[in-house]
């Protein structure tokens, strides 16, 4: 996935899309922003000048579905290749007791089992970036209000976790089609709920590594970056912006040589 | 046997060995662990066979799709809305308050689901039949009808272009009153200033192909015409690796649109019209106007004694003289005007102002003449006329009575006025009203002065809310009478602000309604065929689904228009533009306004005298020509007030329509709503400091309309002097999830008047601060 912060206006949509896709609830105080479930959150920054300077910017945050270990190389799109290669090793993954939690070599997403979760938090401690919730509470659904949730996804109980899926739903939709139509997974048969919903289009979604896919071509801009680059969870949520602050705000700042030196440096290169 | 302590280990270790040997714990953990995963109250969603059903969300206009599920059990059920790809405008792509329709349309404790009546002393209400709400409904019309003062009968609607509108205005002109106005929006403002300089009303920008745009103070990507329609023209000018197109954003806040723009221009609030007009003087003195569309315009330069528009604003805007009243840097303003004047296809964009109110009439103006010395009118990327709507008029909307309106219509040119009607009849002056018909639009909370509608509400004697929810018009009507979702009936509505083409959009029953709900237009035509004689031959029809037939009868097959749910203009109507006004041209000098204006009047001793009477500044020289006012909240500054209170607009939230769901309340930013139902007011660092104000304080801002109490969050990017305020929040009902959080913005918000368009303003109000406990 791809976000392009300069489009983002941060209307909020591809969280609220995210909501009424993945069946989330609505809590009594949901100012709480520890305890509120949003998979799909919107922060807000700005370049800390004083008026008239100032300037914000939005960071929509999914889970990263980090791959962790070591990068690939550029032409791998920083991924490494072949399932087994190297094992993934995403944070969250590595910490889980019940196996609620898993990496998929194939798709490069990291799953979330909630029947299977055992309430323990781990997960939610070893997670960066605060993708992962902890239902506290059992949802206070509104008389009448359950009509609108979707079948193809279960709300949860209290006491477990649950995190964005990248709407795996969906890709199990498009490849239950794709058996029976007899092709593939076209690059526009799965699609997140997010990317859909964004008006400006700030959402791109994909396949990394498929050359053919628009996320393979925009990773290799001059302005694309990662959140918290450094902690090589080797997320698979790009962003990319034009201002430079922007970059430089989200944590690290690796130009172009850099990214390549590091995947290098971190593939044994 | 001997009780020692082997017998008491030997007793133990047994019983141990022998509740592992016996099936009894592992069958309490199995049971447990499927009591644990088998909660009755984490619902189970019914699956079933998924259809698509396309429709126009009316509240936002943005083209969507339902994504609805066949259920065995539960029936046919909305499990989304999404984005409909096929809509020309939207292309797919929603925002907050279209993915979350749900939340409001489902949520039974919310909606009225019988017509109730309430009782005035204890609250309490009793539920009724249909016959019965609407005989009790007629029969009050009647009454008030019969005593020879049908003008008592006022009514308040939420869009007088959709059909439930026009029902409401052919109904509201047989019974014979005047006294009828719905929510104010900028749509009527750009009509009434394209009307006075183009002769034209269906006003559009040609955003998407437009490669250098400037917006004066209207919030483009947070509450402007069909926001998802905005989003993809911005997206268009982000290109990849360059950007396409340049926006720059003249207010005073760091907003999104602000922080999103190529070029943020920081004014003190209010000034953006004058700075509209320093950009013509600048354009002027460059000499970098369009030669042949200005030769061809009207009013420009000076004729006899007659001073045009030229050196008018040569002499009252120069460019010095309005960057230091505005507070902007000069090269900044010159370098703008310069890019603007240069670009290719460049537009200036006018629009609602952040408080979502209609505008002021002459800034609307100033950025036409800046458009029009542009040249950009008609051409791609610029100003344009959108085709009329083929629509089939459904009624008469003229009053056949000749009774004085509440509001003196000469007061402005458009007397879609709630506020000032709603004024006039608390004061009584010069009549008072009997029966309140509120028609959607919940006015008790939006306002546009929210403590004024409710006073109205509870002051008068019979109040009817014709409404989906229980909401804030409900808790004061006498008679509620439940109303259908749009998801649930049949309904349409009209081009959004802005659009460079019209646009129509319907919706038809795709679910089942709530019981008993029925759309708005049925209980109109129910009561008037109730009411019979004349009454009943204005509202012919049987039902809502006709008088849409009717209504859409150019659009081709009714069946298929429905299923669609759109209409759009083909294309966009590029090419010369007919000047309807007096001259044929386009007016600097409005000839259409001056020559309305002395008709009223009758003599140019009379029409000074009136013009001053409107608030119009700046005497006869200024009134026809676009100029600039300070806003009327300026005045009030000083009077104890040193503050101004704006308002933050968002899509996380809404004014006007349908109320925030509980989705929107939840992705609220701590910059908006904190510590559960805490409103959070943005001030500038160094104004707080001055008022000996900390991050976090909890401040009460008072006008004199009203106050909001409210914790501080100090923000860089505000501007100096300024409290602003989100709009939208503090609902007294919707549910526990919105009811309660935050508070009304327009419980503090003074409306006045625009003094040539006539509609409601309230886009500063002057406010003291003062920190409380709490």
């Amino acid at each position: 996935m791809v976000i392009d912060l300069d489009k983002c206006t941060g209307c909020g949509a591809c969280s609220v899309a995210c909501m009424s896709e993945n069946n989330i609830g609505v809590l009594h105080n949901e100012t709480d922003k520890i305890r509120s479930i949003t998979w799909m959150r919107v922060y807000q920054i700005d370049n800390g000048k004083s008026f008239p300077d100032t300037e914000v910017a939005f960071i929509p945050r999914p889970c990263m579905h980090c791959q962790g270990g070591k990068s690939g190389t550029p032409g791998q799109a920083f991924f490494q290749e072949g399932p087994m290669d190297e094992e993934a090793h995403p944070p969250c993954v590595s910490v889980c007791p019940a196996t609620a939690t898993d990496y998929d070599e194939e798709t490069g997403i990291v799953s979330q089992i909630p029947t299977r979760c055992i309430g323990c938090r781990y997960c939610v401690a070893a997670c960066p970036y605060h993708a992962r919730y902890f239902n506290w509470y059992d949802v206070p659904w509104p008389k009448g209000s359950p009509r609108a949730l979707s079948p193809f996804v279960s709300p949860r109980m209290r006491g477990v976790v649950e995190k964005c899926t990248f709407c795996y739903q969906r890709y199990q939709a498009a490849r239950n089609k794709a058996l029976v139509d007899g092709g593939e997974v076209g690059e526009m048969d799965y699609q997140t709920a997010c990317t859909e919903a964004c008006p400006s289009g700030a959402i791109t979604f994909g396949q990394l590594q498929n050359p053919e896919h628009k996320v393979h071509k925009l990773i290799s801009s001059d302005y694309t970056f990662r959140l918290l680059e450094q902690l090589h969870t080797n997320p698979k949520v790009y962003y990319m912006s034009k201002r430079e602050w922007v970059r430089k705000k989200a944590d690290n700042y690796v130009t172009r040589h850099n990214k390549f030196a590091q995947a290098a440096a971190q593939s044994g290169h | 046997m001997q009780w020692d302590r082997r017998a008491f280990i030997k007793l133990a270790v047994g019983g141990v060995l022998g509740v592992h040997a016996s099936p009894l714990m592992w069958k309490l953990m199995d049971d447990s662990t499927i009591w644990t995963q088998n909660w009755s109250w984490v619902p189970v969603p019914e699956d079933g066979a998924v259809a698509f059903a396309n429709v126009v969300n009316p509240q936002t206009g943005t083209g969507a799709k339902a994504r609805l599920v066949q259920g065995r059990v539960d029936g046919t059920r909305a499990i989304r809305v999404e984005g409909n790809p096929e809509h020309p405008l939207s292309k797919g792509g929603v925002v907050p308050q279209d993915a979350s329709a749900l939340q409001l349309l489902y949520n039974t404790d919310i909606r009225v689901t019988a017509p109730l009546l309430r009782d005035r002393a204890s609250g309490r209400y009793s539920k009724l039949s249909w016959p019965e709400a609407l005989d009790i409904l007629a029969g009050n019309l009647a009454e008030v009808a019969k005593q020879g003062k049908p003008e008592a009968i006022m009514a308040l609607g939420q869009d007088p272009e959709s059909a439930t509108g026009q029902l409401l205005l052919s109904l509201m002109a047989a019974l014979g009153s005047p006294n009828l106005a719905f929510t104010p929006n900028a749509g009527e403002t750009l009509a009434l200033a394209g009307l006075a300089m183009m002769g034209q009303t269906d006003l559009g920008f040609d955003l998407a192909n437009s490669d250098y745009v400037i917006s004066f103070g209207t919030p483009l990507l947070e509450n402007f015409g069909a926001p998802v329609a905005t989003r993809k023209a911005f997206a268009s000018w982000r290109g990849f690796p360059k950007n396409s197109g340049f926006l720059a954003q003249i207010e005073s806040r760091a907003s999104v649109t602000a922080s999103q723009a190529d070029m943020w221009l920081a004014c003190r609030p209010g000034t953006e019209g004058a700075l509209a007009l320093a950009m013509c003087s600048i354009m002027i003195q460059e000499k970098l106007y369009d030669q042949a569309a200005v030769k061809a315009s009207f009013g420009f330069a000076d004729e006899g004694d007659f001073k045009g528009f030229k050196t008018f604003v040569l002499k009252n805007y120069r460019r010095e003289r309005v960057a230091q009243m505005a507070g902007v840097p000069l090269e900044k303003l010159v370098k703008l005007t310069l890019g603007f004047a240069k670009a290719k296809r460049a537009v200036a964009v006018c629009g609602p102002g952040n408080s979502s109110d209609p505008g002021r009439m002459y800034d609307f103006m100033a950025v036409l003449a800046l458009n029009a010395l542009k040249g950009n009118i008609g051409k791609p990327g610029g100003v344009l006329v959108q085709a009329p709507l083929p629509l089939k008029a459904i009624g008469s909307t003229r009053v056949q009575s000749n009774v004085r309106p509440l509001v003196d219509p000469a007061q402005g040119l458009d007397s879609n006025n709630p506020d000032a009607l709603a004024k006039a009849a608390l004061a009584g002056k010069p009549y008072g009203i009997k029966t309140l018909l509120l028609v959607g639009g919940n006015f008790v909370y939006n306002g546009p002065q929210a403590g004024v509608m409710e006073e109205l509400a509870r002051k008068t004697p019979f109040v009817v809310a014709l409404t989906p929810y229980l909401d804030e018009s409900a808790s004061v009507a006498d008679l509620v009478l439940p109303t259908t979702h749009w998801l649930e009936g049949w309904g349409d509505s009209t081009s959004p602000y802005g659009s460079p083409v019209a646009c129509y959009g319907l919706h038809r029953p795709l679910i089942k309604a709530v019981p008993q709900a029925k759309d708005a237009g049925d209980v109109l035509l129910q009561v008037a065929s109730r009411l019979g004689g004349k009454v009943a031959k204005a509202l012919p029809y049987k039902n809502m689904e006709e008088v849409l037939a009717v209504r859409t009868e150019a659009m081709g097959e009714f069946e298929e228009l429905a299923e669609q749910s759109f209409w759009v203009q083909p294309k966009p109507a590029y090419g010369p533009v007919k000047f309807q006004t007096p001259t044929g041209r386009f007016e600097f000098f409005s000839m259409g306004l001056f020559k309305l204006l002395s008709g009223r009047a009758g003599n140019p001793q009379v029409l000074e005298r009136m013009v001053a009477m409107m608030g119009v500044g700046g005497g006869l020289e200024a009134a026809f020509l676009p100029h600039w006012e300070a806003p009327a909240a300026a005045d009030d500054l000083g009077t104890g007030m040193p503050l101004l209170l704006a308002a933050v607009p968002s899509l996380r939230t809404t004014w006007g329509g349908d109320a925030i769901t509980p989705y929107m309340v939840k992705v609220l930013p701590d910059t908006m709503l904190a510590d559960m139902d805490k409103l959070v007011v943005e001030m500038n660092p160094q104004t707080a400091h001055e008022l000996h104000l900390y991050e976090g304080d909890m401040i009460r801002v008072d006008s004199v309309a009203g106050s909001l109490t409210a914790k501080l969050s100090l923000f860089a990017g505000a501007a100096p002097g300024v409290v602003y305020a989100p709009v939208g929040l503090g609902h007294s009902a919707f549910g526990f999830q919105v009811e309660g959080k935050g508070m009304n913005f327009n419980r503090a918000a003074k409306v006045t008047t625009d003094p040539m368009s006539g509609l409601p303003v309230w886009e500063l109000t002057a406010v003291s601060v003062e920190k409380v406990q709490g």
